[in-house]
């Protein structure tokens, strides 16, 4: 329902959902599916490149290297500091429409790292508590995978969709890896291997991320596009939610005020019976600092004070190996083998955890403007010379390690930023908990071992090696909510309903106690549809 | 999310970190596509911003075409050195300044790419041809393979860098035209030997077969 009240517009609605990323259209389509009440999602972005037009954003990008998602961010609301691994998307869809739709579960350790070695925190559920949900994000995405070994790759039911095959390059690199006593299979991912959901089947295109141009590749939009046909959700888009507002006795959240992003800039007020927070790690915990009152002088759901605080994700150690294969580059550069064999130690004396991903690569094996000697390289010299460095082969092998956060890997309010409303913008530190921070040294050289001996046992050399970005961020980041069953040392209980507010949820990402050491964005579904099932439960 | 995001880039290296991204992965393919399947087909006509300033387009061809002449392989042969100068020209024409980068990852600013490289290309023709008058005593069209060599050999001399960069990231409009067919899928088939066709959207079921090894004189023609 919509009530204009002055120059403010009104909706009153009974489920809003703040954000329209991969987690909100998960749990929109939960919601739609076993609730019957209304929904109203608010973006503060505008809807997104339709898939008709992403054939020639593609072309474009290829070409110049232009965004397929021109102005898919508003210029004034950004976040500052360590962002790596942040992206100011804010469309409909948000950063999970140039995603690369690697889907990996995270590992049953990670929800006890602190019980299994010592540090770091469990999460207040299971890994088995959550495979119905990893299994309903896999189904609702359609995610393609290969069953690994089951004491590596435990799962309830087989995948959705078959696996995307073992190109020529990767059947070599599986070999491979065995020889160097490595179990790697097909990487699980978020495309079609065969038509599915009204879409085509992948064709290998190679840019999923950051364009698929043939909608193989799941993204937000397909959800959303379901839902708002069958008038399940409404989508508001160019509105951004500003404030919460609580009820001082009952800590209810009454309302959410915020403004159109659009010229006019007009305010705008939701009221809802439930509110649900699906905006990300930094514009989740973020809205909740900016709802200050008197009441809540520090922000709401804040009590414990670690309302953007446990900023977490890993860092990674890569490397390009030569080998005696013959690997022909470009045949599939976007699918790539996966391990989670380093992802499941026993007890250890030093903790490390890691996956492992094994690519196909052109590196070393490009064309250039001059020789070794110096001289140039024009016309056909340069094609000699080009061709002789195309023969042999190139792997590329990287390992994400898990980081564990300290309390102060932080956003917070940066007054010296401010959108065109007043509100400062976040600025994000983060920091790795002392334990993990004495530990990375030894950890990254562990990779740089297990690489090494992986080129021997190929017979290979190491071409180069890299570490991340030291510390402009951390990859796949979460945090800033997070869940857990004591209230003074969390924001949100393990269902995502925060400990102040019965009808206010945080979903996905800012949840999260801990990053694991692989992708993420499964589990950011998984964990918000866990967040959908108990607000549908009621 | 992609895997392997590439690090900020430094304040003065050139632009498409994107592009970037794709050649850590593993491959770089860029030029306007020839994209041949049904996932990659155009289907939307292209919408002209009429705010936008209008561009000076074309290139002296005669300067353009002996350029492409001895940087690029003889092996193309004319027909395909004329079509590698199409397109480069079709692909310059078509570029929009200070258009939005991709972005996403590393850095959470939004980037635009660069000016128009164009009109500094232009005169780079007009200055080759000048320098192979004075040095050469020959217009640059006319000189002799071996001159022609001498001249570029002089004017990239402070070339820096091994690798070819990205076409739009070139300095010269020498360099340009040869990064632009390196980076062209037909290109990388040619240096591998191998029908692998790259960036071009193909079926699933073929990946798993090696790609059949190019025809011999496949180097030749149109192919550019």
């Amino acid at each position: 329902m919509i009530i204009q009240t002055g120059e403010t517009t009104v909706h009153d609605t009974d489920i809003c959902i703040v954000g329209s990323g991969i987690t909100a259209a998960m749990m929109a389509a939960h919601l739609a599916e076993h609730t019957t009440r209304p929904i109203l999602v608010v973006e503060a972005g505008t809807d997104t490149t339709p898939l008709a037009q992403r054939a020639r954003a593609r072309e474009r990008f290829l070409a110049y290297g232009e965004s397929p998602w021109k102005s898919d961010h508003l210029d004034d609301q950004n976040a500052f500091g360590t962002t790596w691994g942040f992206s100011p998307s804010m469309h409909v869809g948000g950063l999970a429409m140039h995603w690369g739709g690697v889907s990996p579960r995270y590992s049953p350790e990670d929800f006890r790292v602190r019980s299994l070695y010592g540090l770091g925190d469990d999460w207040p559920f299971t890994y088995d508590d959550l495979d119905p949900f990893y299994q309903e994000a896999e189904e609702r995405m359609g995610v393609a995978g290969e069953q690994g070994p089951p004491a590596l790759d435990p799962r309830g039911k087989p995948y959705p969709l078959p696996p995307l095959p073992l190109n020529h390059n990767l059947r070599q690199l599986q070999q491979w890896a065995a020889a160097a006593d490595i179990a790697a299979w097909s990487t699980p991912s978020a495309k079609n291997s065969v038509a599915h959901a009204g879409r085509a089947p992948c064709q290998r295109c190679d840019t999923c991320y950051p364009v698929c141009p043939s909608g193989a590749k799941y993204s937000p939009d397909f959800t959303w596009e379901t839902l708002r046909r069958a008038g399940r959700v409404t989508l508001l888009t160019e509105t951004l939610v500003r404030r919460l507002e609580a009820d001082a006795t009952t800590g209810r959240i009454t309302h959410a005020t915020g403004n159109r992003t659009d010229a006019s800039g007009a305010p705008v007020q939701i009221r809802a019976r439930t509110f649900v927070l699906a905006a990300g790690f930094v514009w989740s915990p973020h809205l909740l600092l900016l709802s200050r009152s008197s009441a809540y002088p520090d922000g709401l759901a804040n009590r414990s004070g670690l309302v953007g605080k446990y900023l977490a994700g890993h860092r990674n150690v890569n490397a390009y190996l030569a080998l005696p294969l013959d690997l022909v580059p470009g045949i599939n550069v976007q699918h790539s083998l996966v391990s989670k064999q380093f992802m499941r130690p026993g007890r250890q004396t030093r903790y490390l955890r890691h996956d492992l991903r094994l690519w196909e690569s052109s590196v070393g094996r490009e064309p250039r403007l001059r020789g070794d000697d110096g001289r140039l390289l024009l016309g056909e010299a340069m094609l000699r010379d080009w061709q002789q460095r195309a023969e042999g082969a190139t792997a590329r092998v990287r390992g994400y390690y898990d980081v564990l956060p300290d309390r102060d890997s932080a956003l917070t309010l940066d007054a010296s930023h401010r959108n065109r409303f007043g509100d400062p913008m976040p600025t994000l530190a983060f920091r790795d908990a002392p334990e993990s921070a004495a530990l990375r040294g030894w950890q990254e050289e562990q990779l740089r071992d297990l690489f090494r001996r992986m080129a021997r046992a190929g017979n290979g050399t190491v071409l180069r090696m890299e570490n991340s970005a030291n510390d402009l961020g951390q990859e796949h980041p979460t945090g800033g909510c997070r869940m857990g069953t004591d209230p003074t040392r969390s924001v949100v209980d393990a269902q995502g309903r925060a400990h102040d507010h019965e009808n206010l949820w945080v979903a996905g990402a800012p949840t999260q106690p801990t990053a694991s050491c692989c992708n993420g964005t499964l589990t950011f579904a998984a964990v918000g549809l866990r967040t959908a099932a108990a607000i549908a439960a009621g | 999310m992609p895997d392997q995001p590439p690090p900020p880039r430094e304040p003065k290296q050139p632009a498409l970190p994107r592009r970037h991204f794709l050649k850590t992965a593993g491959f770089l393919a860029v030029g306007t596509a020839a994209v041949g399947s049904t996932g990659c087909d155009v289907k939307e006509p292209v919408v002209v911003d009429a705010q936008a300033p209008t561009r000076r387009l074309g290139f002296d061809r005669t300067v353009l075409d002996a350029l492409a002449a001895t940087v690029l392989p003889a092996q193309l042969g004319e027909a395909g050195q004329r079509a590698a100068v199409d397109r480069f020209v079709s692909w310059i024409d078509g570029y929009e300044p200070v258009a939005e980068e991709m972005h996403g990852y590393g850095y959470a600013d939004v980037r635009y790419l660069p000016a128009d490289p164009a009109p500094a290309w232009r005169a780079q023709l007009e200055a080759l041809d000048l320098l192979c008058r004075r040095s050469q005593r020959s217009g640059f069209a006319e000189a002799t393979p071996i001159q022609r060599t001498t001249v570029l050999d002089a004017v990239l001399r402070t070339e820096p860098a091994e690798r070819l960069p990205a076409p739009l990231a070139a300095r010269h409009v020498a360099v340009a035209l040869l990064a632009h067919w390196a980076s062209s899928p037909d290109a990388w088939d040619l240096a591998f030997g191998a029908a692998v066709a790259p960036l071009t959207c193909r079926p699933l079921a073929d990946a798993v077969r090696r790609p059949e090894p190019l025809a011999v004189d496949a180097g030749r023609g149109d192919r550019a």
